[in-house]
């Protein structure tokens, strides 16, 4: 194990910059915080969950897939060696999903593509980022346990840095990384991972709520109550780190020649489900937000968990985002004290 | 809007007349939803079905054009029965005596023959509405785009002010503004009167001040032409050349076939757009525009909020921010307008418009924004208005008498017909339509009929039918739902495929000039 002073994480990033394109948290004027391309003046180390997962650097909003001149086909895949600096466990769960997800029946070389340009630096939260997040119920953090290159554990004025994989051993080789070899080493960390897990309550309702739709399901009322009044933005599904469902469109440039392109959809849109004919099996809002809750709850499948209990990585951005409070927070709790 | 979108959080009634909420202003209707959930109500004007109705305490289906009626019938009744805020009218409002008298005569049994509305039901809405504490009136264009939209508008403040309903949190009117910008182009003197901050061009003292900022003498005093003023000018000869930015009059304005003409007798046309309208088509010059996501500048929310946003990517091809055609065509006229950048256009703002002058870009470069009026540049912005008094002083009540539509339904058109938009699509769709989710949404145009006029007429759902006005016809989709009221349809103008606006009434607002897109008469048959 290594430590680095938190006063010089700017500089290693300056120095990796060189080689990656680094996605990294940067404090913007006004003060918002988002993670965007590394620039060292509005870098910082004091951030709070992101509004955005990091899922786009596997499945950009938009892509373009293979592109069409005068009727010739060409594949588009793009590579660019980039590091995600700081992302936090729950994060890399949702990321872990989708690779599973992308690569268990079909391989999907778009997003193996990126998969395998990317490097990841995982930020182990020492305490909830805010009051939504439940990561150790659905265990999906407060840290990571494998599918990272570095970790980073918050010990004041260092972190003590872990690597998980040789490209990420390879990087803290040189200085300003130094050794941390005192005898108690491995029992600090886990007094700090002991410490960071009790910090962050458990919901008991996923689980329970999560019985219920293994068992009979929930009230019809739930939906339908939580139907009336979604808005139907589908911001749920954009600030959901395992939401990965797409649309594939032809952008024409001219006659023979042109782009496809795939795009982020969402469940929660009619569209997503009507069929040709104009038939609907999901015909309501209710039947629609259902279909959503339920896949991340019960109808997951078991091989893309990753170490998670389902589907949802718990980092309760649905809660915090969702204008008419239709989080996953809010929809277990609705189902397992059957309010509805 | 008198309030801020964040008081919505704290009122305890809404008063929701002609705005389709959550389809068009989908942020504020979740705030009315989770205000209603946690206690508030909510009273809903509106003929059809909207989602919001699901969560109105009380719903009334008014007779379309009929809203002057409605309110007056509820200002009589609390009159009546001495709910008005007598303190707040004594001291902050003049011409009350007058409002008195004329509402005396909407009687709720005259009120229910005009609008439709039970006397009974009408008198629990108007005693609601006086005894809440916070209550905030909501409107949006179902209230404007009426030949008498000037006075409903008036009508509603006559109505906030009798109960002293505006000037405190959570307590006022509050027109919704549906495009990101306009309030910020009605601000910055995007209207035929006005220069900046609604600094009247026929003011010498305000004259003065711009000629000398400028650098030029003899400004025009008069106030210029409206749309429809434009058109029909255009129409009649009068009008040679028009100069169209970020708008597609040749879908959105009532009476195409009048517009069609109307801009072929122009000697020149100029369209500033992003895409290719259907407007822009018929241009002699079309001069590409910079999007949103292109350039630098600010926006003005519903709230009044000044927001900077900044360019995400470069504008392609030739395309320019619109400042900078604006600023190069001044140039070639020989008026050296050499702006540095946006931040040098808000400081001449600043330097010239009162309610905007301490709103500067350092402070909206570090911040979310600001509300005016802000005087001065430590003036935090401005939450609500009308706090103390009115920007005049004393509110004066303008009393209005009920006006039907220009046009009514007869034996010959014998439905209303009303239009407006949906959630998925902006206005002519020039931008909406070019995306592929919200095309695959909302893919063509339908029109809303009645089960029961379905039934009589032998439409089903999904047939064609040819949806005929005394000015054009279209044909479209038809969509057979009880969310419409019998006698009535309803449909879009987002589709040029079926652009509704062939039917519309350019019948006008004699103040606003806004056309009557809400009332024409029409008829409806199935195609063979």
């Amino acid at each position: 194990m290594k430590l680095v002073a938190k006063k010089d994480v700017v500089h290693v990033l300056e120095a990796w910059s060189k080689d990656y394109s680094i996605l990294a948290p940067s404090l913007r004027e006004n003060g918002d915080c988002v993670f965007d391309a590394f620039d060292a003046s509005m870098f910082t180390i004091e951030y709070r969950k992101p509004p955005m997962p990091p899922k786009s650097s596997y499945l950009p909003q938009n892509e373009s897939i293979f592109s069409v001149e005068n009727g010739t086909f060409t594949p588009v895949i793009h590579h660019e060696k980039t590091m995600l600096f700081g992302i936090r466990a729950c994060d890399l769960t949702g990321i872990r999903q989708a690779r599973s997800f992308y690569s268990r029946d079909v391989d999907d070389v778009y997003h193996r593509s990126h998969a395998e340009d990317t490097l990841i630096v995982v930020h182990a939260c020492s305490w909830p980022q805010n009051e939504t997040c439940f990561c150790t119920t659905v265990h999906s953090g407060p840290y990571a346990q494998e599918g990272f290159d570095i970790q980073l554990f918050d010990m004041g004025t260092d972190f003590l840095v872990e690597s998980g994989s040789d490209a990420g051993r390879f990087l803290i080789t040189q200085e300003p990384f130094r050794d941390f070899d005192v005898d108690d080493a491995a029992e600090r960390l886990s007094r700090v991972k002991h410490m960071a897990h009790n910090s962050i309550p458990i919901v008991a309702e996923v689980v329970d709520a999560m019985e219920v739709l293994k068992g009979a399901g929930a009230n019809e009322g739930v939906w339908e109550h939580f139907g009336r009044k979604c808005i139907t933005c589908g911001g749920c599904v954009y600030v959901c780190p395992t939401c990965t469902c797409f649309n594939v469109v032809d952008r024409v440039t001219a006659e023979g020649s042109g782009e496809r392109m795939r795009t982020w959809d969402t469940c929660l849109y009619a569209g997503f489900t009507r069929e040709a004919s104009g038939h609907n099996p999901r015909p309501s809002q209710a039947s629609r937000l259902k279909r959503r809750h339920e896949h991340k709850l019960v109808h997951f499948n078991p091989v893309d968990n990753q170490g998670a209990l389902c589907g949802c990585v718990g980092c309760g951005r649905c809660s915090d985002y969702c204008p008419v409070h239709i989080g996953t927070l809010e929809v277990v709790k609705a189902i397992a004290d059957h309010i509805y | 809007m008198t309030n801020s979108i964040n008081e919505f959080d704290d009122a305890d009634l809404f008063f929701v007349i002609g705005s389709n909420t959550t389809a068009q202003h989908p942020l504020i209707g979740s705030r009315i939803i989770n205000a209603v959930e946690n206690g508030a109500k909510l009273i809903l004007f509106d003929p059809r079905e909207i989602p919001l109705a699901q969560f109105a305490t009380l719903h009334f289906k008014q007779n379309l054009g009929t809203d002057v009626a409605v309110l007056n019938g509820i200002m009589n009744i609390i009159i009546q029965e001495d709910l008005c805020d007598r303190l707040y009218v004594e001291s902050r409002t003049e011409g009350f005596e007058d409002l008195k008298k004329l509402v005396t005569r909407y009687t709720p049994k005259a009120v229910e023959q005009i609008t439709g509305i039970r006397a009974s039901e009408l008198y629990r809405a108007a005693v609601m509405y006086a005894q809440a504490d916070k209550a905030m009136i909501v409107y949006a264009m179902g209230i404007t785009q009426h030949i008498t939209g000037t006075d409903n508008v008036k009508t509603l403040a006559n109505l906030a002010m009798l109960t002293g309903h505006v000037g405190r949190p959570s307590t006022g009117v509050n027109p919704l503004r549906g495009q990101n910008n306009v309030q910020g182009a009605c601000d910055m003197g995007g209207l035929p009167g006005v220069f900046t901050g609604y600094q009247r061009v026929n003011d010498p003292a305000t004259v003065k001040k711009f000629e000398d900022a400028w650098g030029v003498t003899e400004l025009n005093t008069k106030p210029g032409l409206t749309i429809t003023g434009m058109i029909n000018a255009a129409h009649q000869g009068s009008l040679k050349a028009i100069y169209v930015m970020g708008e597609n009059p040749l879908t959105s304005d009532p009476d195409i076939t009048h517009v069609e003409h109307a801009l072929s007798n122009l000697e020149f046309l100029v369209v500033q757009d992003i895409f290719l309208s259907e407007t822009a088509s018929l241009a002699d010059v079309v001069l590409p525009a910079a999007s949103f996501a292109e350039k630098e500048g600010t926006y003005v929310n519903t709230e009044r909020r000044v927001q900077l946003a900044r360019a995400a990517v470069p504008p392609p091809g030739l395309a320019r921010p619109d400042w900078v055609i604006i600023a190069e065509l001044c140039g070639r006229l020989g008026l050296a307008a050499d702006y540095g950048g946006p931040a040098e256009v808000l400081k001449e703002i600043n330097a010239l418009t009162p309610s905007y002058k301490g709103i500067t870009h350092a402070r909206l470069s570090s911040g979310h924004g600001l509300q005016w009026p802000c005087p001065n540049e430590n003036h935090p912005g401005t939450e609500y208005l009308h706090r103390e008094q009115f920007t005049k002083g004393k509110g004066s009540f303008l009393p209005c008498d009920f006006k039907p539509a220009a046009e009514t339904p007869d034996d010959e058109y014998d439905f209303i017909l009303t239009t407006g938009r949906v959630y998925y699509h902006f206005h002519t769709g020039t931008m909406t339509r070019r995306i592929d989710i919200l095309e695959r949404e909302a893919p063509e145009p339908l029109v809303e009929i009645n089960p029961e006029d379905a039934k009589k007429l032998g439409i089903r759902n999904s047939d064609t039918v040819e949806l005929e006005s005394r000015r054009g016809s279209i044909r479209l989709k038809a969509e057979v739902t009880p969310r419409v009221p019998k006698r009535v349809l309803f449909t879009t103008f987002h589709f040029r495929e079926a652009p509704v606006n062939r039917l519309t009434n350019s019948a006008f607002d004699p103040v606003a000039e806004i056309p009557e897109y809400k009332v024409c008469a029409a008829r409806i048959r199935r195609c063979p």
